[in-house]
């Protein structure tokens, strides 16, 4: 079985139309320059103490244990059952549970849990259980204290080995390697949080991290007193914390992304990537990020400049404003492959083993239905998500510039503008396959 | 919360909803399209004669020769791909899941008809070679 970009799949896209692009990347601009220029002079968004609150009751019951632990201990099981599978199940791919349930339900299907539900991968994150048991062994964390320094650059680290698993190493879909690359994961983030104590998730476990960042735009939050708020999810994006590493985060993500759509083209499969070894697909993932990377720090800093602010902390000022444009990115390139090639999870889910005569659900006959969503609708899609994820940023950028300077110029945010718009027409671009 | 404010959360809920009308209206011909294609495809069809789009790959050395890359193919046409390998193998058209034995020498004949849209790959299982991939479009 070979090995589609992302992880696995049966299909790719096919490039959408050039009428869609152009359209895509005109309405990009004409609301750029409405939003910049007609109707938002002013900071518009609530900051981290804004939101409506919700019941008190509500808050204990999600921040209880019995609702956190209980939901650990499922997920612990599914996932333990999963790696079970992963070395157990049948050895071929299209019947294995494994590869399906982790880069397709898990990982796609994090982004509309974690905008509909809210930072979820940090409520029901199986390693915080075993982590709390191996505690009771391991009383002392050396390292307490010091993840805040290290921000979320050990995250960033910990997305770019799961990506490069996703989309570059070799045999990446065999259901051993995943079933590897789970316990290889799990072990070291494990041995890292006993060093570091619990704290260390929320810093360097990349789904949670991931998670976290992407339930910014949920409607859901947590204002500055803790209280649950519902909440504008821009007002959610404009107050995401300034940490060390955010930009990182997001630039790998970015980039990534960027990989997976210019190794779906033409230009990438009959040139530098013919080969379709882990050598081109190295070097074309680093250099994807570090482009996504070189504009980023381009744009936030010349516009810092313009503005008359320090340039060393525009990155990370300006970090939030990329997460609407990532997640229109993921759901660019992801949403077919979630609807399509995710029903193999709950095919395969009714015979997990590949036993004769197993049909736990009645579900194994079934086929993928692979004409459940058209061509059309998908391109319509992916296209909308990456103007709405550009529109979305350049609004969050705007009123972060607002927010840093009381008279701020719309022009001295031109640098950045361009870069998102840059941003946006590469996005477009890749889908259009060139 | 102001009058104010309120007009202005409006504003801001009716953009991307804005947005998405007129895209609705400018795809809406290939989603037509595309609904209406059945997923029924078969490798022991018989054969069709006059329409029928006719591909051929080989692979020998190592190498995939013919019809490779990026092949083009107009949704609804009935396909004819003939593989011919040096080697022992299976090819496997993705996405229509079609499996054929590969001997040594033999030309063998995948036959279905393209009714599902998107780009999928044909490729030799024991030597992991992509030798095409299929645009459906």
């Amino acid at each position: 079985m070979t090995v589609l970009a992302h992880g696995v799949g049966t299909r790719t896209d096919l490039p959408i139309p050039i009428g869609l692009a152009l359209f895509g990347a005109g309405a990009a601009i004409l609301l750029t320059f409405a939003i910049l220029l007609l109707f938002w002079r002013k900071p518009r968004l609530g900051g981290a103490g804004s939101g409506r609150p919700l019941p008190e009751g509500l808050r204990r019951v999600v921040d209880g244990s019995p609702l956190r632990l209980g939901l650990q201990a499922v997920v612990l099981v599914v996932a333990v059952f999963v790696v079970v599978v992963a070395f157990t199940g049948p050895d071929d791919t299209p019947h294995n549970l494994a590869p399906w349930v982790f880069f397709v339900t898990f990982w796609v299907g994090l982004v509309p849990a974690s905008v509909l539900l809210g930072p979820v991968w940090r409520v029901v994150n199986p390693l915080r259980l075993l982590h709390r048991g191996l505690r009771a062994v391991v009383p002392r964390a050396p390292g307490a204290g010091q993840v805040p320094a290290l921000g979320l650059w050990p995250a960033a680290g910990s997305l770019f080995a799961f990506l490069w698993l996703e989309l570059v190493s070799p045999h990446r879909s065999d259901p051993a390697v995943v079933g590897w690359f789970l316990i290889g994961y799990a072990v070291v983030q494990l041995g890292l949080a006993l060093w570091f104590g619990e704290e260390w998730f929320g810093a360097g476990d990349g789904f949670e991290v991931y998670s976290s960042l992407v339930a910014r735009l949920s409607p859901w939050g947590r204002r500055d007193d803790g209280r649950l708020v519902l909440r504008s999810p821009m007002t959610g994006g404009i107050s995401t914390p300034e940490r060390p590493g955010l930009a990182a985060v997001v630039v790998v993500l970015l980039g990534a992304t960027a990989f997976d759509g210019l190794s779906r083209t033409v230009f990438w499969q009959s040139g530098p990537g013919a080969a379709d070894d882990p050598v081109s697909g190295t070097v074309g993932m680093l250099t994807m990020i570090a482009l996504v990377a070189a504009l980023y720090l381009l744009g936030t800093r010349l516009s810092g400049r313009l503005a008359g602010q320090p340039a060393g902390v525009q990155p990370r000022r300006y970090a939030a404003t990329v997460i609407p444009i990532a997640l229109g990115y993921t759901v660019a390139h992801y949403f077919s492959l979630f609807v399509l090639d995710g029903q193999t999870t709950w095919i395969l889910a009714s015979n997990p083993f590949g036993t004769d005569g197993t049909d736990l659900f009645g579900t194994y006959r079934n086929v993928v239905d692979l004409t459940l969503v058209g061509a059309g609708t998908i391109a319509l899609v992916q296209v909308g998500a990456i103007v709405v994820g550009h529109v979305l940023g350049v609004t969050l950028a705007h009123e972060r510039a607002l927010l840093s300077t009381r008279r701020a110029r719309a022009s001295d945010q031109l640098p950045l503008v361009v870069v998102m718009v840059l941003f946006t027409f590469g996005g477009l671009g890749l889908l259009f396959g060139f | 919360m102001t009058l104010r404010r309120a007009r202005f959360r409006a504003a801001l809920v009716g953009l991307p909803l804005a947005l998405a009308l007129p895209l609705a209206g400018c795809a809406g011909k290939p989603a037509d399209s595309a609904s209406a294609a059945s997923g029924s495809t078969s490798a022991s069809a018989p054969p069709t004669s006059g329409s029928e789009r006719r591909l051929e790959v080989t692979f020998a050395h190592g190498k995939a020769g013919g019809d490779t890359g990026r092949v083009q193919v107009a949704k609804g046409t009935p396909v004819a791909l003939v593989v011919t390998s040096d080697v022992a193998d299976e090819v496997h058209l993705h996405g229509y899941d079609i499996e054929q034995e590969l001997s040594p020498g033999t030309p063998v004949t995948l036959r279905f008809d393209a009714t599902v849209a998107g780009v999928f790959e044909v490729e030799l299982h024991e030597a992991g070679t992509v030798l095409l991939r299929l645009q459906v479009s």
